[in-house]
């Protein structure tokens, strides 16, 4: 009898014990993670470009995408005026990349597609600059106007960059394809400039 | 002192065994045996009821002006199953979403890091929220008085870029936060 009871109480403990192990396996504390993700792909962008107050001499403003020369020769001796202009574009690129700057002739010439090459001591073609300034750095582009061809400067940079993008134009007094202060020859006279922010 | 004591308890075993014959000898005889148990505080989560438990939201930036975008937005997922068996506590938390690759300081102008507020309802009465941004959350942890069983529905929302909305965020295939959602049960 004793026995019988000892052999009964030992299975109901064995039987609790069965019963709570899940529970004890079980916790007064459960948490659950959710992730969250996203992606920034990488972006380029260059805004409408805008005269910075003060720093136009001798150009009429901006028409659209185009800048005009108010009086590109001197009336008295036909050498080139000086002009100069600086522009600023509100940009970002949010990651390393490169600015390249674009002049599709090599400086100023005759709009009207023409190559004079039979006019003695006439200028023909334009040399100009056009410098840019963006985040950390500062470069140009000397264009010689001696043939006409499509030139083009590239530069780094290292850091994703955002603010306003400068660029300053600058036709020097005299400026001429064949020797300083040459009369220039009648005519229309005019590049296309491009700006690229894009990756390297 | 102690053997003295086990010595007493075996002497008293021994009238039990003793008086066993005497008991034999009546009609009717019953024992009486206390059956006790316990439950302990117990609280589970549950899972995610439909699609993976992954916040996902895209691109996070406007690719016209590399700001972030103001539409920005993801659906709640639902926990199914949870419970706990006592007084609960339910505490969110979150970590910001940050560029996973670009790992330096951002330059200026921009930021690596977006701010939201993640929140958890259905549990309590106000529910748990915790914004990314703040120092303090006093809200991020609320409690029940009872036990409770029901779906708690997890939301993100409020994003912002850390550092301010005019900053852009840096490029990078990877941005990853985390929001937790902790059951705890109190006494």
């Amino acid at each position: 009898m004793a026995r019988d009871f000892a052999l009964k109480l030992a299975a109901g403990l064995a039987l609790a014990g069965s019963l709570t192990a899940p529970a004890l396996a079980q916790s007064a504390q459960d948490a659950k993670s959710f992730p969250v993700v996203g992606n920034a792909p990488e972006v380029c962008a260059l805004d409408q470009g805008r005269l910075r107050p003060g720093q136009l001499i001798n150009f009429s403003g901006v028409d659209g995408d185009t800048l005009q020369i108010l009086q590109l020769v001197d009336s008295q001796s036909l050498a080139a005026r000086p002009a100069s202009a600086t522009l600023t574009f509100s940009a970002v690129c949010n990651f390393p990349h490169r600015v390249r700057i674009e002049s599709a002739n090599n400086g100023l010439w005759p709009t009207d597609g023409r190559q004079i090459t039979q006019a003695p001591g006439f200028a023909t073609a334009l040399p100009y600059d056009a410098s840019v300034q963006w985040g950390p750095i500062t470069g140009a582009l000397r264009t010689d106007a001696k043939v006409r061809r499509l030139v083009e400067e590239r530069f780094s940079i290292d850091v994703p960059t955002a603010g306003d993008f400068q660029l300053s134009l600058k036709l020097e007094a005299g400026a001429s394809n064949t020797q300083v202060n040459a009369p220039v020859l009648a005519g229309v006279y005019g590049d296309t400039l491009r700006i690229y922010l894009e990756p390297r | 002192m102690k053997q003295q004591v086990i010595l007493a308890g075996l002497a008293s075993a021994a009238l039990v065994a003793l008086a066993a014959p005497a008991q034999a000898a009546t009609e009717t005889d019953s024992k009486n045996f206390g059956v006790q148990g316990n439950v302990p505080p117990l609280c589970v989560g549950g899972t995610v009821s439909a699609g993976t438990d992954t916040f996902d939201l895209g691109v996070l930036i406007n690719t016209t002006s590399g700001l972030l975008r103001t539409d920005l937005s993801a659906p709640s997922k639902t926990l199914t199953g949870s419970f706990c068996s006592a007084r609960s506590t339910i505490a969110v938390t979150a970590t910001p979403i940050v560029a996973q690759t670009f790992t330096a300081a951002a330059p200026a102008g921009f930021s690596r890091s977006v701010d939201y507020t993640a929140t958890a309802s259905g549990w309590t009465p106000a529910a748990a929220s915790f914004a990314t941004a703040s120092a303090s959350n006093p809200a991020a942890t609320q409690t029940r008085d009872t036990a409770f069983s029901g779906p708690i529905t997890v939301g993100i929302g409020s994003f912002a870029t850390t550092g301010g909305n005019t900053l852009r965020l840096v490029a990078d295939t990877q941005y990853r936060g985390t929001v937790t959602i902790t059951l705890t049960a109190v006494n």
